[in-house]
C-alpha cells in the first residue's frame, strides 16, 4: 500500500508529529474547564470516569485475555468504600481514594484464584453472576447498617468551606478551587488526573516483563505455564490491579454525585456492559481505545439522549429514531458492537491503525529496538474454552 | 411439614422456568459450542410480544403458540445472520455479539413498548395484568399433605415434564433429532452424510428461543407483569442451572433447573439471613462451585483440554 | 463405463494452493488407489471430490458435472466418504451412527434395519456393540463403523481416505477383505487414497501417485510394481 509520507519512528519527524499532537491535546484540556460550558464540563468529567474504567478492563480483558462482565463491581466497591468512610468513619473523601484502590486489588485477586481453572465464556459467565450480586449485596438487609441498604448513603461529597486553600497563579485558576467556587472544572481536573494515573499504571505493566507474559498467557496459557510465566502470580496482579483501577473512578463518582445508591447504572451489570462497549468501539488491546472509545461513547450519549420526542430529533434521523419511545443511545452502541465484530473488530483504533498507513506510515528503526506488538487481539481470550 | 413440602414445590415450579430457559441454552451449546448470552433477552422479547397479541384480544393458547413462533423466528435470525458469519472469526467475536443482541433486545423492548412495567392503564393498556396460562386466581389451588400448592406451579411443573417429553421424542425419535445430535457430534462428519448442517444449526436456534419464549411468558405470568429487568436474573440462573446439569446435556438442563429452583428457595425459606436479595448469590456460588468441583456438571461429558 | 472423472481438479485452503489441477478416472467396478506421502494432498483430493471445500476445474460423477454440488447433493448422488481418521459420530450409538448413515436414503425405515442388520452381518464386532457410544470403539472397530456407515446410504462410490491409519495390519487386512468382496459381489467401486503402497497395492486395478498435488504416474498395479525406477521411489520396494 503506498503511503503519502513516510516516517522513521524515532527521528525528527515522528518527534514532531507527537509533539504536535500533545499540543493539541494541552490546548484542549486547558481550553474547556476555562472557557467551555458547564455541561460540556461535566460530561467531559464523565467521560473520564469511563475512559478509567474502561482502561482499566482493558488491561484484563484486551491484554489479558480474562473476560470481565463484573468490573461494574469493582466500580461499586471504589463507590462504596469511599461513601462508607466518608459518612461513617468521616474521613476526607479523597484519602479514601488509596483505601479503594487496595481494597479493590484484594478483591481482584481472591476473584483471580478460580479464574486460574474457569476460562473463557465461562469466566464471562462467572464474572456476569458477580456484577449481578454486587448491587443485591450491597442491598441486603444484613448489611445495611454498613451500606445503607436499598436507600443509599448521602453526604459523600467533599466539603468545600471558605476556609480551603486556594491555588491561583496571576490570578489565573484554570483547576478550580477548594472553596466550592468552580467546583465543575476542579472535578475535572481530578477525572484527568485519575485518567492519567490508570493510563500510567497500565502502560507501565504492558511494557514490562508482566506485560509480555499477559501477551502470552492470553494466546496459549498451557504453553505460558510451561516456559515459565508463573501464572497465579501473573493472573493476580492483573485482576488485582485492573479491579484497582476501576474502584478510582468509581469513588471519584461517589465524591462528585454527593449520593450514592446500589442502583446507579454503571454499579450494575448494566455498566460492566457499558465498560465493555467502550472498550470494544474504542479498540481492545490497546491504550488508546478505551480512551478515545469513552469519548465517543459520552458524545453520543449525550447528543442523542433527548431524542425520546420525535420532535426533538434532527429531521436527518427521525425517520430512524422517531419511532422510538426511548433514547436511541443503547440501541446504537448495540448495533455497533455487533457491526464492529463483522467490519472493524480491533475497534476504531484498529480501524486507524489499518487505514492511517495510508496517509503516513512509520518506519521502525532498524534492529533492536521493536517492541511487540498487541494488535493480535481479545480473540484467544474466548477460544480457551475451547481447547478445554 | 406442610411448609417444606410447599417450599419445594414452589421450589420445583420457579425451578421449571429456568428448566425451560437452561433447555434452550443447552440446546445452543450442544448444537453449535456457542453460550447464548442473549437467550433470557429473546425469550424477554417474545414475553412482550404474547402481550401485544393479549392486547389485540387473541386468546392466551393461541398467542403463547405465535410467540414461541416470534421466538423460533429470532433464534433463527440471529444464527443465520449474527452468529454464523462470525463465528468464523473466533469466539470472542460470536460473545461479543451475543452481547450485542443481548442489549439490543432489551432496547429494542422498551423503543417499542416503552420502559415501564406492562399491562399498565397509564399507556392505556386494555389488559389488567399479564395474562397467565393456568388459573391463577386466589383460590386456585390444591391441597396435598396440607400444604396449599396452587395450580400455576403444578401447571408449570408439568409443562416442564411435557416439553421435556416431546424434546426427548423428538430428538431421539424422529430424523431431525436424529441429525441434530449428529451435527452437535460431529459437524464435519454430519456434512459426509448429507446432513444440511446449516440447515440444523439454524434450526438448533430457532428452536431453543422457541423453548425459551415459553419460559419467557410463564415468567411474565407469574411477575404478572412485563418490565425489560424481568430476565436478567432468571438468565443466572437458567445459566447456573445449565452449569450444574451439564451445557451439553438436555436432561441436565431440567434437572440442573428444578434442583437450583428448589436450592435457593429452601435457601431462602429457611436460612434467614440469606432473604430474597441473595438469591443470585446462591446461583452464583453454585456456579463457581461446579466450574471448580466439576466442570462438566452433573450429566454433560467432560471434555479433554488438547493443547 | 467412466463413474468419475476430474479435470484440472484445483483445491486448496484459503491462500495456499493443494491441489493444481489433477486428471482422474475411476471406472464402474474399479478399485482404483491413490499413493502419495504425507502432504502431497490426499485428503484434500477427497475432500475436493465430495464437496466439503471449495473447488475448482470440473468432476464429473455418471456423465453429470458436479463440481459445483454440495456435500449433500453429492452423497444423494450416490458417492460416500469414509474420511480420515474415522469422523464416527462419538457420543451416538452404533446403531445411531449407522441410521445416520442412511440420512439421505428416501425409503423407509424398514429398508434402513435390514441394511443395518446387514452390516451387523459383515462386521460381527460391531454388532456386539450396537448399543454402545461409538466414542468408546477401538480404532480398527471405528474404522469398520465409518466404512459401514458410509455404505449405509448405498453408494456407487465409496471414497475413502487413509483407512489404514492407526490400525493394525491384520485389521487393515480384514478390512481390504471386505472392500474387495464388495467391490466383486455387488460392483462397488472404490477411491482409496493411502500411504501404505503394500497393502493396498494387492487390491487396486489401477493406482495413481500423487506427489505435491501433482499426478506423476498412473497405471495397473502391475505396470507400476514393473517399473524400476517409480517402484523405487515411490513404492519403497
Amino acid at each position: 500500500m503506498k503511503s503519502l509520507f513516510t516516517i522513521k519512528s524515532g527521528g525528527a519527524a515522528s518527534w514532531a508529529m507527537r509533539l504536535a499532537v500533545a499540543a493539541v491535546l494541552a490546548a484542549l484540556m486547558l481550553w474547556v474547564p476555562t472557557r467551555g460550558s458547564d455541561s460540556l464540563i461535566e460530561v467531559c468529567t464523565t467521560a473520564f470516569t469511563l475512559m478509567a474504567a474502561a482502561l482499566s478492563l482493558n488491561l484484563l480483558l484486551g491484554y489479558a485475555g480474562q473476560i470481565s462482565l463484573g468490573h461494574s463491581a469493582f466500580f461499586g466497591i471504589g463507590t462504596y468504600t469511599t461513601a462508607v468512610m466518608v459518612t461513617r468513619w468521616g474521613w476526607s473523601p479523597f484519602h479514601t481514594l488509596p483505601v479503594a484502590f487496595v481494597l479493590a486489588f484484594v478483591v481482584g485477586v481472591l476473584v483471580s484464584l478460580p479464574a486460574l481453572r474457569i476460562k473463557g465464556v465461562y469466566l464471562a459467565l462467572v464474572t456476569l453472576a458477580l456484577g449481578m450480586v454486587f448491587p443485591q449485596f450491597i442491598k441486603w438487609k444484613k448489611l445495611s447498617w454498613l451500606t445503607g441498604g436499598a436507600k443509599g448513603i448521602n453526604d459523600t461529597g467533599f466539603k468545600f468551606t471558605k476556609d480551603n486553600p486556594t491555588y491561583e497563579i496571576f490570578g489565573w485558576n484554570p483547576w478550580g478551587n477548594l472553596r466550592g467556587q468552580n467546583v465543575k472544572p476542579f472535578y475535572f481536573w481530578v477525572g484527568a488526573i485519575i485518567v492519567l494515573v490508570v493510563y500510567l499504571i497500565c502502560r507501565g505493566v504492558v511494557k514490562s516483563r508482566v506485560g509480555r507474559s499477559l501477551v502470552a498467557i492470553r494466546d496459549n496459557s498451557t504453553a505460558a505455564a510451561v516456559m515459565g510465566v508463573n501464572l497465579p502470580v501473573t493472573k493476580g496482579i492483573v485482576f488485582g490491579l485492573s479491579a484497582a483501577m476501576c474502584a478510582l473512578p468509581g469513588s471519584l463518582s461517589a465524591i462528585r454525585t454527593g449520593t450514592v445508591t446500589a442502583d446507579t447504572q454503571l454499579l450494575t451489570v448494566a455498566g460492566s456492559i457499558t465498560f465493555l462497549v467502550i472498550m470494544v468501539v474504542g479498540g481492545a488491546g490497546s491504550l488508546w481505545g478505551p480512551i478515545i472509545g469513552a469519548a465517543v461513547y459520552q458524545f453520543i450519549i449525550e447528543r442523542t439522549g433527548g431524542w425520546t420526542e420525535p420532535d426533538a430529533i434532527p429531521a436527518l434521523f427521525r425517520p430512524f429514531f422517531g419511532w422510538s419511545k426511548t433514547a436511541p443511545g443503547g440501541g446504537l452502541f448495540a448495533i455497533a458492537l455487533i457491526l464492529l465484530m463483522f467490519v472493524a473488530p480491533l475497534g476504531l483504533v484498529g480501524l486507524w491503525r489499518q487505514h492511517s498507513v495510508r496517509l503516513c506510515r512509520v518506519v521502525p528503526k532498524p534492529a533492536g529496538t521493536t517492541t511487540i506488538s498487541v494488535m493480535a487481539a481479545a480473540p484467544a481470550a474466548v477460544d480457551e474454552t475451547h481447547t478445554a | 411439614m406442610e411448609l417444606f413440602l410447599q417450599r419445594t414445590v414452589d421450589g420445583l415450579s420457579e425451578g421449571s422456568v429456568y428448566a425451560l430457559l437452561a433447555l434452550g441454552l443447552v440446546i445452543i451449546y450442544r448444537g453449535t459450542g456457542h453460550l447464548n448470552f442473549a437467550h433470557g433477552e429473546m425469550a424477554l422479547f417474545c414475553a412482550y410480544a404474547v402481550y401485544q397479541f393479549g392486547e389485540w384480544g387473541i386468546p392466551i393458547g393461541i398467542a403463547v403458540v405465535m410467540g414461541m413462533g416470534v421466538g423460533f423466528l429470532v433464534g433463527a435470525t440471529a444464527e443465520v445472520a449474527l452468529v454464523r458469519p462470525v463465528a468464523r472469526k473466533s469466539a470472542f467475536a460470536v460473545f461479543i455479539v451475543t452481547i450485542g443482541l443481548f442489549q439490543f433486545l432489551n432496547w429494542l423492548d422498551g423503543a417499542i413498548w416503552g420502559g415501564q412495567q406492562l399491562p399498565n392503564t397509564g399507556v392505556g393498556s386494555k389488559q389488567v395484568s399479564y395474562p397467565s396460562l393456568f388459573p391463577a386466581a386466589d383460590d386456585d389451588f390444591v391441597t396435598i399433605f396440607g400444604a396449599e400448592i396452587t395450580i400455576k406451579s403444578l401447571g408449570t411443573i408439568g409443562l416442564v415434564l411435557v416439553l421435556s417429553a416431546v424434546l426427548f421424542f423428538v430428538f431421539n425419535r424422529t430424523k431431525l433429532g436424529l441429525a441434530m445430535r449428529a451435527v452437535a457430534s460431529n459437524a464435519d462428519s454430519a456434512k459426509l452424510v448429507g446432513i444440511r448442517t446449516n440447515t440444523v444449526l439454524m434450526f438448533s436456534w430457532g428452536i431453543a428461543a422457541a423453548i425459551g419464549a415459553l419460559g419467557g411468558v410463564v415468567t411474565a405470568g407469574n411477575a404478572q407483569s412485563v418490565s425489560q429487568s424481568l430476565m436478567f436474573s432468571v438468565f443466572i440462573y437458567a445459566s447456573a442451572a445449565a452449569t450444574l446439569g451439564g451445557f451439553d446435556s438436555p436432561l441436565g438442563a431440567v434437572v440442573g433447573g428444578l434442583a437450583i429452583g428448589v436450592i435457593q428457595n429452601l435457601t431462602a425459606g429457611y436460612v434467614e439471613w440469606v432473604g430474597q436479595e441473595m438469591k443470585v448469590g446462591v446461583s452464583f456460588l453454585v456456579i463457581v462451585a461446579v466450574l471448580l468441583v466439576k466442570p462438566s456438571g452433573l450429566f454433560g461429558t467432560a471434555k479433554v483440554e488438547r493443547v | 463405463m467412466t463413474l468419475l472423472r476430474t479435470r484440472g481438479l484445483t483445491a486448496g485452503y484459503g491462500p495456499v494452493t493443494v491441489l493444481h489441477g489433477l486428471d482422474l478416472e475411476v471406472a464402474e467396478g474399479e478399485i482404483v488407489v491413490i499413493l502419495g506421502a504425507n502432504g502431497a494432498g490426499k485428503t484434500t483430493t477427497m475432500r475436493a471430490i465430495s464437496g466439503t471445500i471449495p473447488r475448482a476445474g470440473s468432476v464429473e460423477f455418471e456423465g453429470h458435472d458436479v463440481h459445483k454440488s454440495a456435500p449433500d447433493a453429492i452423497v444423494r448422488g450416490g458417492i460416500a466418504q469414509v474420511p480420515q481418521g474415522r469422523g464416527t459420530f462419538p457420543e451416538l450409538s452404533v446403531e445411531d451412527n449407522l441410521k445416520v448413515g442412511a440420512f439421505v436414503r428416501r425409503d423407509g425405515g424398514g429398508t434402513i434395519g435390514t441394511d443395518v442388520l446387514r452390516w451387523f452381518e459383515v462386521f460381527p464386532r460391531l454388532a456386539e456393540r450396537r448399543s454402545q457410544r461409538a466414542g468408546s470403539l477401538s480404532g480398527g472397530e471405528q474404522q469398520m463403523l465409518a466404512i459401514a456407515r458410509a455404505l449405509m446410504s448405498r453408494p456407487k462410490l465409496l471414497l475413502c481416505d487413509e483407512p489404514s491409519m492407526g490400525l493394525a495390519p491384520l485389521i487393515t487386512q480384514e478390512l481390504f477383505q471386505v472392500l474387495e468382496r464388495l467391490n466383486k459381489e455387488e460392483g462397488l467401486s472404490v477411491l482409496l487414497v493411502e500411504q501404505n503402497a503394500n497393502l493396498a497395492m494387492h487390491m487396486a486395478d489401477r493406482v495413481y501417485l500423487l506427489e505435491t498435488g501433482r499426478i506423476v504416474a498412473s497405471g495397473s498395479a502391475a505396470e507400476l510394481s514393473a517399473d524400476d525406477s517409480i517402484r523405487k521411489a515411490y513404492l519403497g520396494f
